[in-house]
């Protein structure tokens, strides 16, 4: 065992089977109990230049100090525990908003209130090989857009900055 | 080999001298030859390719073929900091003639030393006069020269050169040279054609301009990239690393915003230069900040904060928009890997499963990790990067760089400095090599625009004395004799 | 001048020769620095490149950035891309979340991710598999009627396709080329680059981030540094070369690595190591060279009830100088800490290590219990130089930054509202000023511009050359 702690902790007769990884500059040396995500289980572990020294030893009904960022269970089709999930994983601040959505932000209009083309699909609009002109014409390409875009600016949602 | 010696070091002071050029040659191990490069080449089947590069771009060429930018006049005033030097020192490699005016006392940098240490000052040969190591190492091929421009007559001599430049470089605070009268307004009267160019940290004008303490302090290099949000962006996530212990926004190493500014600098002012001089335009004035050069190569950063009202966060070694694409802790420091499309992606699982059969199984049988994009997520980046530090862990740097080449990963340790000097490939080059300069021989690094088949970049020489060339440029342009230079020395003025 | 040399004018003498011109002289120097840059009008004044015509074989920052400085200045730039596929870094966006459509007609799932921002501005997008014998004389026919080129290939890729130097200046003697890559000739010319390479292999990372001995570890710049500013120097070297080639008529052909940019950065690093042995090491948020010059944690931040965690957590840091020493025993004065002074009078003796620990560790204790802006403001309102490290948000609201229209937003012809904080920022040039128009263009945008009206290709046979994918 190394920086992955591969639990394999019985639960319900069935071995645990979670990987609780140790993400290496947190770990790289550090000492200290770290519960599995999955069922709980603390071990201890003691860890100097990436190599787990010592550990892990389980340390039943003590308390960790810290939790793993990221978790998964290859038998069970990669499910997994991302960073911040209460009482399993470690949360993760240091991050741009305060929810991360992993996958595409399909954004209509920008932060001020006007339309940016940030969602999928857009109709086709491309003339010969793929060319394009040098105009947006939202009016006719997204009308549902255009429409809640006339509402945003009689409502005086439509700001300079 | 030099002759064994006994010593005794009691201090710092006994250490001085003991490691120079001369007892301790560099490089330490030759560079690699040619024969040894060849088979390279070969392998790839481009041999007849690098050898015509070789032929055509070698560095030690450099000095047999012309000067791109002979000709052109450039007048560099500033202290402090190296923004208007760096962009100087530019104009000097290309081969223009740059002079740079300090005031009599000297430019306050000329002073500065690591950990304010004297013995690290560099001791020039024939006069005797120190000089700190960075200000030697940003004025290449610049002619020192002092004039006190608060006075009436520095003011006159002033005019006069900046009359027949095609730049000038203005390193002093806002306003210092408008208020003195020798400011883009008043110079333009008598030069229309000079391309003035204000280099500095934040501007000369707005909210945010630089300041001065109430004791006459400059805003120097890092606050321009504290301004910009680039040191809010650099360092580890207080999530790896306790605060205060590293996990904390932290600044760069150099002064780099001085350094963004100043290739901006040379870039507007050649440009201007051009459009001058093909396209029959004029003289103009021109501001580079390096809170704003920098903010250039933000990336998309604000662009972001304008789409989703997202603040970017410090990443440390790895990046939010490529996997792989970080350095991690390896055996013996740290090692980078990169790749990023499908085919590297996998190159690095093949080299890595070979040692760590678990590596291949746990990333390439990943469902979430199958698609380019998405391994960019944050939970991707933590699995895959716990589990490549798990192979580096047992390889070393050299090692993860072999195995990792053989499988045309862009692979490369953090090297210090010392290890980039003996990089094969930086000794072969060479990227750093040692140039006799007035200071004795010293390692510099080599300019990147020096490999070129007809104008190559280049250094002639570094660093100056107070005042060096003040006979020859008073001279030259302004056609003040020996006795007027020394009349004016006396009264305190050059 | 007058005919008759007895005839005194007026305009002919020296100063102000209007009413205007006196305004300028008497004009405070701020608001005379205003009027001069008219920021916003950027679009009416002439183009310094205009003329120039680039190509660009190019991926990733590095090299598009080189040319993107120039597309900036007013070259007009080509860039080529593969088919269908786009260039890599289309495909990046942080965190997988932020992507702009459309790509291409025939990709109406995939966006352009942000990344690809700020390096391709106002650039025209053709697609090409330039490495086709097909297509090859219609590469020529681009190389005959342009300046110069940038590309990125491995060495003696564009070789064997007959698309190096070697080549095309015989088509065109005035042509510049340009490598930009990671190493060039020599025992790793074969070996791949990105920014992160330069960063670690040339020792910026060796010199960036806390000391071993307080636990820290090497970091990296987080934005592309080495990328961007390889990228400019590049363009400097191409401006220096086409100065050249005023004079001779002759092109050039230059050969980049952007792995040895940042050694050339390292101002004192190499030298130390050469004449004393040294090895230079990270010395974290303060200087080695004067002190008190860095950045210290502040006990609160600024904004504790943010929603966005980098205001919440982060809002904490503030770089703090007064090396000098009156502004260093002003310091002392307004934090309590005489005794510091009375020990570090002298710079020499501050700037050591030992004392550089001492003092900024005593600083962070005295701000332990002070927010960001507060510290801030007690030392600016001493006379002290002190700044807050700011964020991206900071920047986007920043009075200075809209004033001086370095960041403002943009209607993008394609993509709509979009910020933008590249191009204009690099400098503000009175008569010659850089420009953006836009951001990028979808994938062959161009195709039809550049086939038919600057090549005059029948647009029948653009079609066909799309439908076999050679475009």
């Amino acid at each position: 065992m190394c920086d992955i702690i591969w639990c394999k902790k019985e639960v319900g007769g069935k071995p645990c089977d979670t990987i609780n990884y140790l993400d290496p500059y947190c770990f790289w040396n550090w000492e200290g109990k770290i519960n599995c995500a999955e069922c709980g289980t603390v071990y201890y572990i003691h860890m100097i230049q990436g190599f787990m020294y010592k550990g892990p030893e389980e340390k039943p009904g003590e308390k960790p100090d810290t939790s793993p960022l990221y978790a998964d269970k290859p038998y069970d089709g990669y499910s997994n525990y991302r960073p911040g999930v209460e009482g399993r994983t470690r949360p993760f601040q240091c991050i741009p908003r305060a929810k991360l959505l992993g996958v595409a932000d399909k954004v209509k209009f920008s932060i001020r209130g006007r339309p940016v083309r940030g969602w999928r699909p857009q109709p086709p609009s491309a003339g010969l090989a793929g060319s394009f002109g040098f105009n947006w014409d939202i009016q006719k390409l997204s009308p549902e857009v255009w429409e809640e875009y006339q509402k945003k600016l009689a409502a005086g949602e439509v700001k300079d900055w | 080999m030099p002759e064994k010696r006994e010593i005794e070091i009691n201090s710092r002071a006994d250490t001085i001298g003991l490691m120079d050029l001369d007892v301790r040659p560099y490089p330490v191990t030759p560079p690699p030859t040619y024969e040894q490069v060849k088979p390279i080449y070969e392998r790839r089947k481009a041999l007849e390719f690098c050898n015509w590069a070789e032929d055509n771009l070698r560095f030690e060429k450099r000095y047999e073929k012309d000067e791109a930018l002979t000709g052109y006049r450039i007048l560099d005033i500033g202290l402090w900091r190296l923004g208007h030097k760096f962009c100087a020192s530019l104009y000097g490699e290309a081969g223009s003639e740059v002079v740079s005016i300090e005031p009599p006392g000297g430019d306050p940098l000329r002073k500065l030393t690591p950990f304010g240490r004297d013995e690290y000052l560099l001791q020039n040969k024939d006069s005797g006069e120190k000089c700190g190591m960075e200000f030697v190492n940003e004025t290449v091929n610049t002619h020192c020269v002092t004039l006190d421009v608060e006075t009436a007559e520095g003011q006159e001599i002033f005019r006069k050169m900046a009359a027949n430049v095609d730049v000038l470089l203005d390193g002093m605070p806002p306003g210092y040279m408008d208020n003195l009268g020798i400011g883009y307004r008043q110079l333009k009267e008598i030069n229309p054609r000079m391309v003035y160019v204000w280099v500095g940290m934040l501007g000369q004008w707005g909210p945010w301009k630089d300041k001065q303490s109430k004791f006459g302090q400059w805003m120097i290099e890092p606050f321009a990239s504290a301004a910009n949000s680039w040191i809010h962006n650099t360092g580890l996530a207080q999530d790896l690393l306790p605060r205060g212990k590293g996990g904390d926004p932290t600044r760069a190493g150099i002064w780099l915003a001085d350094y963004v500014a100043g290739a901006q600098a040379f870039l507007n002012s050649i440009s201007a230069l051009y459009w001058r001089d093909e396209l029959g335009g004029t003289g103009q004035m021109i501001e580079v900040t390096g809170a704003e050069a920098l903010m250039d190569i933000l990336d998309f950063d604000i662009t972001w904060y304008g789409f989703n009202s997202s603040i970017k966060a410090r990443t440390g070694g790895w990046d939010a928009c490529l996997n792989q694409y970080a350095w991690n802790p390896c055996k013996d420091g740290y090692m980078m890997i990169g790749g990023q499309t499908d085919k590297l992606w996998y190159n690095i699982g093949f080299c890595l499963e070979r040692d760590d059969t678990q590596f291949g199984r746990l990333i390439h049988e990943d469902p979430l990790l199958k698609e380019m994009a998405a391994r960019n997520a944050l939970h991707s980046l933590i699995k895959t990067y716990t589990l490549t530090t798990r192979w580096l862990r047992d390889t070393n740097r050299v090692e993860a760089e072999t195995k990792l080449l053989e499988y045309q990963v862009a692979a490369g340790p953090v090297l210090y400095i010392d290890e980039v000097c003996e990089f094969p490939h930086f000794k072969y080059r060479p990227w750093v090599y040692v140039h006799e300069t007035d200071y004795g021989p010293l390692l510099i690094a080599s300019s990147p625009a020096s490999y070129q088949l007809r104008a190559p970049f280049r250094c002639k020489w570094m660093g100056r004395d107070i005042g060096f060339d003040n006979y020859e440029i008073y001279l030259k342009w302004t056609g003040m004799g020996q006795t007027a230079v020394n009349a004016m020395k006396q009264k305190g003025v050059i | 001048m007058a005919q008759d040399p007895r005839v005194t004018r007026m305009e002919d003498l020296p100063g102000p020769k209007s009413k205007g011109e006196m305004d300028e002289f008497k004009m405070p120097y701020e608001e005379y620095c205003k009027k001069l840059f008219d920021v916003g009008n950027e679009h009416t004044k002439p183009k310094p490149l205009n003329g120039i015509r680039w190509l660009s074989c190019t991926m990733y920052i590095f090299t598009p950035h080189a040319v993107a400085n120039l597309a900036e200045l007013g070259a007009e730039v080509i860039k080529l891309e593969i088919p269908r596929m786009g260039e890599p870094m289309r495909h990046t966006s942080p965190f997988n979340e932020v992507y702009l459509y459309p790509f291409h007609d025939a990709r109406p799932m995939t966006g352009t991710g942000l990344g690809y921002t700020n390096a391709n501005p106002n650039k025209y997008f053709v697609t090409m598999d330039y490495h086709i014998p097909e297509m090859r004389e219609v590469f020529y026919s681009l190389v005959k009627k342009s300046d110069g080129l940038t590309e990125l290939y491995r060495p003696g890729t564009l070789d064997k396709w007959k698309m190096s130097y070697r080549y095309l200046s015989e088509i065109n003697p005035r042509f510049i080329y340009v490598w930009g890559g990671g190493f060039g000739y020599g025992p790793k010319v074969f070996g791949g680059s990105y920014d992160i390479l330069g960063q670690a292999h040339a020792g910026l990372a060796s010199i960036t981030g806390m000391h071993e001995y307080m636990g820290g570890h090497c970091s990296k710049c987080t934005n592309w540094i080495i990328d961007w500013q390889s990228g400019t120097l590049i363009s400097c070297a191409i401006m220096s070369a086409i100065h050249h080639r005023r004079k001779t008529g002759l092109g050039t052909m230059i050969e980049f690595s952007q792995v040895q940019v940042p050694t050339r950065m390292l101002g004192h690093t190499t030298t130390m190591y050469g004449k004393f042995g040294i090895v230079r090491q990270r010395w974290g948020n303060w200087d080695t060279q004067l002190a008190v010059h860095g950045i210290i944690l502040c006990g609160k931040s600024d904004f504790p009830d943010a929603d966005n965690p980098q205001d919440k957590h982060d809002a904490r840091y503030v770089m703090v100088s007064a090396f000098q020493d009156q502004d260093f025993k002003e310091l002392c004065d307004i934090t309590g800490l005489k005794e510091l002074y009375d020990k570090y009078k002298v710079y020499k003796d501050r700037v050591e290590g030992e004392a550089q620990l001492e003092i900024y560790t005593a600083l962070e204790k005295w701000a332990a219990d002070k927010s960001r802006s507060q510290v801030a403001k007690i030392l600016t309102d001493a006379g002290i130089l002190a700044e807050p490290v700011r964020n991206d948000r900071e920047v986007y609201e920043s009075q200075h930054y809209r004033e001086r229209g370095t960041v403002r937003w943009m209607d993008d012809p394609i993509f709509g509202d979009m910020v933008v904080h590249g191009g204009y920022s690099t400098g503000l040039m009175e008569k010659s000023p850089r420009r953006i128009n836009w951001h990028w263009r979808p994938l062959g945008a161009d195709n039809k511009k550049i086939y038919r009206d600057l090549l005059g290709v029948p647009l029948t046979k653009i079609e066909e050359w799309y439908k076999k994918a050679y475009i």
